[in-house]
């Protein structure tokens, strides 16, 4: 296969705050190929967001980032300026979680969706941009009035609609999606998945998607990779990790969200006590360890590292 | 007509319009001691306001809500979980549920200090963060929320509602903003709380997969009516309403079922479409697939809600009773 579209190795990221550092990814490596689809799942604080972020330099100044970034080409960590303007909303666009805040509530959602074509000279003039506007808005199912409403006059679901047709605007090769469904509910989150799938499908987008519910990443990506405490711990084809997982941590994930029918999750709740652990006090050793239902003593001296577990598939954990 | 003595609650043609808007229009349910109810349903279909109106906190157009331990000729009281004890509230996210300059002591005491309970009041404490799973729970008693994790915080909300020792729970998304792995450890305690007191819970969920886990009856809501109502097994495993239907096809997990994604959202409660209110959106009339006499029923007759004390019905035409 060619160049991959989007390549991460050994990134880091660390906060520096006024309590510490504040390690957040500690060393993620992947490949993502052009029109792959990868799910990224893990729980708050696990580094999935930052991540997403760090892909297009879009952390808070003073954050520290090493290792290596390239997306579509472009060693992302050590752009220009320019270079680095460029990048983001063409090379690579981000569906923002929270699609009421991601939206300036004084701006037409038209106005909002031509702004990066206007900056990125994509669209030639103000008209242009106007018509590529009433496009995108009708292909992500909303009728070209819309253009002229603003955020809060918007459903939770038309706002999401939104989000997506600016981040399609300057037709990026790399679309991440960072919780793009979680506010919705079903109907709504199956609407707005199976547009992102089409999307994927007529435009070969290559997608990044983010969020802590594994069920929905199975279902809209091809692989998963499972974060915690800033590392992936598990990564595979999506089905196949979901239905056997290897590494404990995406088994209690998986089984939280039952499959209807099965005998096994009717009346019996399954989850997993206490909390991820806080970044910058790590156990040590593995991790997940004092959470681990299958911890022992081997688990207590150093990190696992990712290693192979199967065709396509790898996990951090001492048992595999 | 009473659907028995037994029941906890019992909401009858319940009706509540805000203007021309009819958030609740003639919806029934019933909730038994010892049982746990999912109402589900879309945003805008007017479970939340529903629940609102069981809680006193929203005053019905029409219908009747009675409540175990309530007067039901006395007019209600305006903050039923003030005032009954025996309704009590949890609410979504415990981090905003909780003042964070409160100790947990303090938080779940706070009901019994409203309503002047004092006697016993660190035992009645302490028996309620037990109960929620906080144990030994004086090590609790001095901690502020932000001490504790989520999944603890989530408890600290339900053991300020079991110091009241309420006998129906009313839960409002209880696990929509709790990670992946805290959410199953709530649930068992919601069941466990259940089972071993005989407390009774209504759920308002948009999530499916919560009523397989705990529920053992499923109320699906649409427009302000209950549309279906049955056990959970035979809501989830073989669904009649085609709204009920449509909705586990989108589950994630239910793969092998053909997708049914409607289109558009829920409409405006103030525009009720004319005969059954589904069947704009309903994929089974689109389908042409309905006897031609049944489908010129749908847009002109109303099917009704599902009646009062229901089991097990289902408000469509295509439907044999």
């Amino acid at each position: 296969m060619s160049e991959p579209m989007l390549s991460v190795r050994d990134l880091e990221v660390t906060y520096h705050g006024h309590g510490g550092d504040v390690p957040a990814v500690r060393g993620v490596s992947f490949d993502l190929e052009k029109g792959d689809s990868l799910g990224l799942a893990g729980e708050s604080g696990c580094g999935k967001s930052t991540l997403a972020n760090a892909l297009l330099r879009l952390l808070p100044a003073g954050t520290e980032v090493t290792g290596q970034i390239t997306l579509d080409g472009k060693d992302v960590l050590n752009l220009t300026p320019g270079g680095l303007r460029a990048a983001r909303w063409t090379s690579g666009a981000i569906i923002f979680q929270g699609a009421l805040h991601a939206l300036n509530p004084v701006q037409t959602v038209g106005e909002q969706i031509a702004e990066p074509m206007l900056v990125h000279h994509t669209a030639a003039s103000d008209s242009a941009a106007g018509e590529r506007v009433v496009e995108l808005l009708r292909r992500v199912g909303l009728p070209a009035a819309r253009a002229d409403s603003y955020p809060h006059q918007l459903s939770g679901g038309q706002r999401q609609r939104v989000l997506i047709a600016m981040a399609l605007a300057c037709d990026p090769l790399l679309l991440i999606a960072d919780e793009p469904t979680t506010a919705l509910d079903l109907m709504v989150q199956a609407q707005v998945l199976a547009l992102l799938g089409d999307l994927k499908q007529e435009r070969e987008l290559t997608l990044m998607f983010i969020t802590h519910d594994l069920s929905v990443l199975t279902y809209a990506c091809r692989r998963l990779a499972v974060m915690y405490a800033g590392r992936i711990v598990e990564e595979g084809p999506a089905r196949d990790v979901f239905e056997n997982a290897a590494h404990p941590y995406t088994r209690a994930l998986a089984a939280a969200f039952p499959t209807i029918g099965d005998e096994t999750s009717r009346m019996a709740p399954s989850g997993l006590g206490g909390d991820p652990p806080t970044p910058g006090r790590l156990p040590q050793g593995c991790p997940f360890h004092p959470r681990c239902p299958l911890a022992h003593d081997a688990c207590l001296p150093v990190e696992p590292a990712l290693r192979s577990s199967g065709a396509e598939r790898s996990a951090a954990c001492v048992l595999v | 007509m009473r659907a028995g003595v037994t029941n906890l609650v019992e909401v009858e043609d319940l009706h509540v319009h805000f203007g021309a808007a009819r958030a609740v229009d003639g919806a029934s349910l019933h909730v038994s001691p010892g049982e746990v109810l999912a109402l589900v349903g879309e945003s805008g279909s007017g479970k939340t306001t529903l629940i609102r109106a069981i809680q006193g906190l929203q005053k019905p157009t029409s219908g009747q809500i009675r409540v175990e331990g309530e007067d039901g000729d006395a007019p209600r009281p305006k903050i039923q979980t003030i005032f009954n004890p025996s309704v009590q509230m949890v609410f979504q996210d415990p981090t905003g549920a909780l003042n964070p300059r409160q100790t947990i002591y303090e938080i779940v005491a706070e009901g019994l200090r409203i309503r002047h309970e004092a006697g016993e009041e660190v035992e009645r404490v302490a028996r309620a963060l037990s109960r929620a799973g906080l144990r030994p729970p004086e090590r609790f008693f001095p901690l502020y929320p932000h001490e504790v994790s989520g999944g603890q915080r989530q408890r600290v909300v339900i053991a300020g509602a079991m110091v009241m020792e309420p006998r129906l729970l009313l839960a409002d998304e209880p696990v929509a903003s709790l990670d992946a792995s805290i959410r199953g450890e709530i649930l068992a305690l919601m069941r466990r709380l259940v089972d071993e007191t005989g407390l009774a819970i209504l759920v308002v969920t948009h999530d499916l997969g919560l009523a397989w886990n705990i529920a053992d009856r499923v109320a699906v809501m649409y427009l302000g009516r209950i549309v279906e109502t049955g056990p959970t097994e035979q809501m989830l495993e073989s669904p009649r309403h085609p709204y009920t239907r449509a909705l586990l096809s989108v589950v994630p997990e239910t793969r092998e079922m053909e997708q049914q994604i409607l289109t558009g959202e829920i409409p405006d409660p103030a525009r009720i479409p004319s005969g059954c209110r589904f069947h704009p959106r309903c994929p089974l009339l689109q389908s042409g697939a309905l006897p031609p006499e049944i489908a010129a029923r749908c847009p002109t007759d109303d099917p009704g809600p599902t009646p009062v004390g229901a089991l097990s019905a289902a408000a469509c035409w295509a439907v044999p009773a």
